[in-house]
């Protein structure tokens, strides 16, 4: 089941976002921010179980209100057409499009005033992924990055992935945030794709010529091959691909590492039930590298993700057609495969020690636009939490009648980022000593 | 000709036929397609002998494909689609042409209607970024009706087939969506928001005159009138999932044809009045189903 693909690269150049990233708003990093208290930390500390990490990113910004947030009583020019539906948690209602999960809210809590500092997707995508704007100096690391350096290399795995057949991009780059930054890029993510069939790929082999599963093993072969493949490099590239290269060539060469990759492995049943999509297969894998204890995985819904857009996959990010992709593809594939995950992680006693988190870099605005769909939304955004000690069936945080504003204390994404890091057992001086995430606090109301 | 087709082959075609016909008469569904990719838009040509529907080919692109009942293998609809995004079919009752949504690029979608002999198109586009949604043609193939956001509410809007004389139908408030005739052409089924959810209406081709037809909590979506005009096919989430169900075009006798705790959407007509084909999901994976209605 592993092919040696390379990832597409595309970008949302949509005309007219250049101009809108440059006039986002920008509002101050540390909203809400503040220095965990003594008791908060060693509250955090003595709740640190996370082993693993497995973040869903849902990248270019999911519809709050028309998910996990919805306003029924607000003006027609904001609700929405979609019906709403209860869920398990008492007062908390989720539009039609989320049955699954909402059947499942006893497994997790939902945060409904996230904020974050910037409107466009490179700028929102490093701050929802390292806790600061990519434009305050070196990059911080993403928090993967920071799990990654605490935790060190596990055995065979990588300790930090990315699954998603691509990087979370937009514009003709890489968003800064994605890898290791200010921790250097030995702690860069290591990526994988997992097609619908549930093949995985690896595009750091795609560099070696004829390079099959079979031959990978032969390492006479592929020596051979990377002596060639680095007589085409130029220097610069030479040491980052290195470093990658050996990464894929040491898990690939032992067999425990390769069966994390093997969906084959898992029961018909089980790849069944996260369904026969990208996203939801991806999400197996996760769980198996989670098995495998890999510290970090972050699952992309990202570039070529049951895309809508020829060529190139903007996720979540609904400028037109919003309406219709979120009740035709995005939120039946993500109430599938979410589910899917929490109940398969409950099932084999995962839930205890591994962190679940989804969300995206912002929500969308509540005013439907002139065409129907809704547009970028910094001010008022969900993610949704599970496991590792989080408290479950919680409903945190409030928007306001229109969730356009959090009417409680906003949740930032350093905020997430601290809680992330805290709950498995990077605390305050060891980030300190990291230098990473200064200034960070809890969100104590998950814990 | 028939010796030289391999015995795999044939048994497979041979197979296929005897379970088409076998189960026709049957109630449970029939299984049409078995590679469980994304599915939408199935549509009856040739008689009822053909369906077109969409497919993802690839997680980037979504292709047309042409299947015939008695084959097993679907073709691709056009030689030459390119990269582009085709979704949305919907044939002239004269068989002359194919409407269908296009996607070109990000944030923009065109209207294609082309006339199938001589591939002219004719493309209806709008000013600024935005999506066509939904075409139907009318019963004597020449009027297009589509759905359109240009100022707010999603509109019903209508255009002749070489493109010419665009308008806006209703006036609306909230999304309307997924517009279809009545077999005599003189009014429309469609779906609007404004109550808070996606209820079904109808409306004459001026706007005027409209009738609820659904009332509940969740969405009723993509109505489909039966041939006769008798029924009206639709999606709704109202016991808790998507499923199918077909009411008479009043509103009334609203029957449950799905009952999968899986979804099932995309209904339409076969030309006989008697059977829909539709897109299940089943164990995660999604492919053309067709069953008969009671």
């Amino acid at each position: 089941m592993l092919e040696f693909g390379q990832f597409k690269a595309n970008t949302c150049n949509g005309v007219g976002r250049r101009g809108f990233l440059k006039t986002a708003a920008s509002i101050p990093v540390a909203l809400g921010a503040g220095i965990p208290t003594l008791a908060e930390a060693e509250e955090a500390r003595r709740r640190a179980k996370a082993k693993s990490v497995l973040l869903l990113w849902l990248w270019g910004g999911p519809s709050h209100i028309d998910m996990v947030d919805p306003k029924p009583d607000a003006p027609m020019e904001y609700r929405g057409p979609f019906g709403t539906i209860p869920t398990k948690t008492t007062g908390m209602r989720f539009t039609e499009l989320l049955p699954r999960l909402a059947s499942r809210s006893d497994k997790f809590s939902v945060i409904r005033s996230m904020r974050t500092s910037n409107g466009g997707h490179p700028g929102a995508g490093t701050v929802g992924l390292t806790g600061y704007e990519e434009n305050a100096g070196p990059v911080q690391p993403n928090f993967g990055s920071i799990i990654a350096k605490h935790r060190g290399q596990h055995d065979a795995l990588p300790p930090f992935f990315y699954v998603g057949q691509g990087i979370p991009r937009d514009l003709p780059r890489r968003i800064e945030g994605y890898g290791g930054g200010t921790l250097g890029k030995a702690y860069d993510p290591f990526l994988v794709s997992c097609s619908e069939q549930g093949k995985v790929g690896i595009p750091t082999l795609k560099m070696l010529p004829g390079m099959t599963p079979n031959r990978i093993t032969d390492r006479r072969h592929l020596l051979t091959q990377l002596d060639q493949t680095q007589k085409q490099l130029d220097n610069a590239r030479i040491s980052d691909w290195n470093r990658s290269y050996q990464a894929a060539y040491g898990l690939l060469t032992k067999p425990g590492a390769r069966q994390a990759f093997d969906l084959t492995e898992e029961s018909e049943s089980t790849r069944e039930a996260y369904g026969q999509t990208t996203f939801g297969q991806s999400c197996l894998l996760a769980r198996r590298l989670v098995e495998a204890e890999v510290p970090y995985v972050q699952v992309n819904w990202s570039e070529y993700v049951e895309t809508f857009t020829p060529n190139g996959d903007f996720g979540w990010d609904t400028h037109i057609y919003n309406f219709e992709l979120l009740q035709d593809r995005h939120c039946p594939i993500f109430d599938r495969a979410f589910s899917a995950l929490l109940d398969d992680l409950y099932d084999r006693g995962l839930m205890d020690d591994t962190l679940v988190i989804a969300m995206g870099e912002f929500g969308r605005t509540p005013r439907i636009s002139n065409r129907a769909a809704r547009e970028h939304w910094q001010h008022c955004y969900f993610s949704i939490w599970a496991g590792a000690g989080v408290q479950p069936g919680r409903c945190i945080g409030q928007s306001d009648a229109k969730a356009e504003h959090p009417v409680t204390r906003p949740i930032t994404p350093l905020m997430a980022g601290t809680t992330i890091s805290e709950l498995c057992g990077v605390g305050a001086r060891e980030r300190a000593e990291m230098k990473v995430l200064d200034g960070g606090s809890l969100i104590h109301e998950l814990l | 000709m028939t010796l030289l087709m391999p015995r795999s082959i044939l048994l497979g075609n041979l197979l296929l036929a005897i379970t088409l016909t076998t189960s026709l008469s049957a109630t449970e569904p029939v299984r049409l397609t078995h590679d469980g990719s994304l599915k939408r838009d199935p549509r009856f040509v040739n008689e009822g002998k053909e369906l077109v529907y969409c497919y993802d080919e690839a997680p980037d692109l979504i292709r047309m494909m042409r299947l015939h009942l008695d084959k097993p293998n679907p073709k691709p609809m056009f030689d030459n689609s390119g990269d582009k995004h085709q979704l949305e079919p919907f044939f002239s009752p004269d068989g002359r042409y194919i409407v269908f949504t296009e996607c070109t690029g990000n944030l923009s979608a065109r209207l294609v209607i082309r006339e199938q002999e001589s591939k002219k198109d004719a493309y209806i586009t709008h000013s600024g970024r935005g999506g066509t949604r939904s075409p139907c043609f009318s019963p004597s193939s020449d009027l297009v009706v589509y759905a359109f956001a240009e100022t707010g509410p999603q509109h019903l809007w209508s255009v002749k087939p070489d493109g010419t004389d665009k308008k806006q139908i209703n006036e609306t408030q909230g999304i309307s969506n997924w517009p279809t005739f009545t077999p005599d052409g003189k009014r429309l089924v469609y779906s609007n928001s404004r109550e808070n959810n996606y209820e079904i209406y109808s409306m004459n081709l001026d706007g005027t005159a409209e009738e609820r037809l659904t009332t509940n909590n969740l969405m009723d979506i993509r109505p489909m009138v039966s041939p006769d005009g008798s029924k009206i096919a639709f999606t709704s989430t109202r016991d808790g999932n998507y499923d199918i169900y077909v009411m008479d075009i009043d509103g009334s006798k609203i029957k449950r044809i799905t009952e999968s705790e899986e979804r099932d959407d995309y209904p339409t007509w076969h030309p006989d009045g008697e059977r829909l084909v539709y897109v299940g999901e089943r164990a995660g994976k999604f492919d053309l189903y067709m069953v008969q209605v009671p």
